[in-house]
């Protein structure tokens, strides 16, 4: 059973504690929503977790299923990050910037020869899916803040990664693709298992496709609170 | 309302003397008390010169121009043309390496007092200099032009590089490494394609001031065009040789800056497409 954990965990900024003793055990299978106003820490907890900001206390591990425990430094290619910047390179095409999501596989040869044909189908079917196959070979830098944000999506769901943190992964997105990523997001929890956690504001989609809110409180940085949503019930 | 206005409005403070100096206007009256001063020195009665003896001896002397000697006029602009390619090649490649250890956002600050500090030094000397230096060290040939102008352009390149570096995102190429990709990688997909426009477009620049060197440092002897212009100016009856090679050089630099300058707006416009609003 693959487990997420997170042991006293604490993050201090500047002097003040944005969270501080937080141990969670996720499982797989898993939709996380982390929850709070702006500036709480939602984001700095997805980097915490990601490890591209070292925590100030505490420790961050994941167990796979033969008892083997890493940390966010030896687990990248497990690892899917839709960052809350996008984090796509501009000047290159849509579809290459999904495949950049398999980049820990690819070596010098596909840096000179180019990605495998089967990866760039399946790269374009993910795009067909998400609605923009029709920019795979636009640049990235000539289109939208919303299909920019569709592709970091793409890029991450291309990867295939065992745990997914996604920071604010539908902002850009209207109603129909919100719920439709979020419930790409929802299957490859409930049907592959992997473990996924993100930052959300919207009400309706945190009780129509998480399983657990993690509340962040400004005011008391141990304060946080985990608790199950809607038991049972999932699309 | 009235009323509120003449009583309630807050005092606006009063600036003392020092805050009122404008930095940027002092530095242009220093400028103009220099510029005067300057041509005072320069123009004096005892130093000037009869311009218009001047301008007759050269009408005389140097026209009509001498193109007897064409094609090796046209042997040594290909010469010069190799000089600056192959210079400029090496340059680009070496600077490419050396604005990763000077640009901030990639490299320790050590790393990157010590490179601007090499970079700098190899900007101070003109590439005339540098010239003469490999000439010494290698004899009058081309290699020594090749040499002089790659160490010119390196502390252009190098400077120009890092800047493109510095202002380019690195936080894209930090997020590929998180997900798996090695410092190559991350360079190559996260650095890279957003810096090659850039990076073609200063080599260019590059590529066409290296012509107009490499046509210079043949004066001390580091190869191509200026050595035979060098030549013809030692020769009694080579004054109409020098404004037949001084008119070839001027028609390729001008063919050139009109093509470099397509180029450069080619390149411009794919690194700067249109915006669209979401």
């Amino acid at each position: 059973m693959k487990l997420l954990k997170t042991h006293e965990l604490g993050l201090s900024r500047n002097g003040s504690w944005l969270f501080r003793n937080l141990n969670l055990q996720i499982p797989g299978g898993s939709l996380v929503a982390i929850l709070g106003p702006s500036g709480v820490g939602k984001s700095s907890l997805l980097s915490c977790l990601s490890g591209s900001e070292k925590q100030t206390e505490g420790k961050i591990e994941f167990e796979e299923k033969s008892n083997i425990i890493r940390t966010p430094q030896n687990i990248s290619p497990e690892l899917g990050i839709i960052f809350q910047s996008l984090r796509l390179t501009e000047h290159v095409t849509v579809l290459e910037n999904v495949l950049y999501g398999r980049i820990a596989q690819y070596g010098v040869k596909e840096s000179i020869l180019g990605f495998p044909k089967e990866d760039r189908e399946i790269a374009y079917q993910i795009l067909q899916d998400l609605g923009i196959d029709h920019l795979a070979h636009k640049w990235t830098s000539q289109t939208s803040g919303g299909e920019k944000q569709r592709t970091a999506i793409a890029r991450t769901l291309f990867q295939n990664p065992q745990i997914i943190l996604a920071d604010e992964p539908v902002s850009n997105l209207d109603t129909y693709y919100s719920g439709r990523v979020m419930g790409l997001l929802r299957n490859l929890a409930s049907q592959d298992g992997k473990i996924i956690l993100t930052a959300l504001h919207d009400p309706q989609l945190i009780s129509r496709f998480a399983d657990f809110a993690l509340s962040l409180n400004p005011e008391h940085p141990e304060g946080w609170n985990l608790r199950e949503i809607n038991p049972g019930v999932r699309i | 309302m009235k009323e509120n206005k003449s009583t309630s409005l807050p005092k606006l403070p009063v600036r003392k003397w020092h805050e009122k100096l404008n930095f940027l206007n002092i530095l242009i009256i220093i400028f103009l008390f220099l510029t005067i001063f300057s041509g005072k020195n320069l123009i004096q009665e005892n130093r000037s010169a009869d311009v218009m003896a001047g301008i007759d001896y050269f009408l005389k002397k140097f026209f009509p121009p001498d193109f007897s000697d064409f094609n090796l006029i046209l042997e040594s602009l290909g010469e010069t043309f190799q000089i600056a390619i192959v210079s400029t090649f090496i340059a680009v490649n070496l600077s490419l390496i050396i604005s990763l250890a000077a640009s901030r956002n990639i490299s320790p600050i050590w790393l990157v007092q010590i490179t601007r500090m090499f970079l700098n030094i190899t900007r101070t000397l003109p590439s005339l200099i540098w010239a003469f230096l490999f000439v010494i060290f290698f004899g009058p040939t081309p290699i020594a032009g090749v040499f002089a102008l790659t160490f010119y352009s390196l502390g252009y390149l190098g400077k120009f590089f890092s800047e493109i570096f510095e202002s380019m995102d690195i936080k894209v190429a930090r997020g590929l490494k998180l997900i798996g990709a090695s410092p190559v990688q991350a360079f190559l997909y996260g650095l890279w394609p957003n810096v090659k426009a850039q990076v073609w477009s200063q080599s260019l620049w590059m590529l066409e001031y290296n012509i107009r060197s490499a046509s210079i440092i043949g004066l001390v002897g580091a190869g191509g065009i200026g050595m035979e212009l060098n030549k013809a100016m030692e020769m009694a009856s080579g004054f109409q040789r020098v404004t037949a090679i001084l008119i070839c050089i001027l028609v390729i630099v001008i063919i050139l800056d009109l093509l470099g300058q397509a180029i450069r707006r080619w390149i411009t416009q794919k690194i700067s497409p249109r915006s669209i609003s979401d």
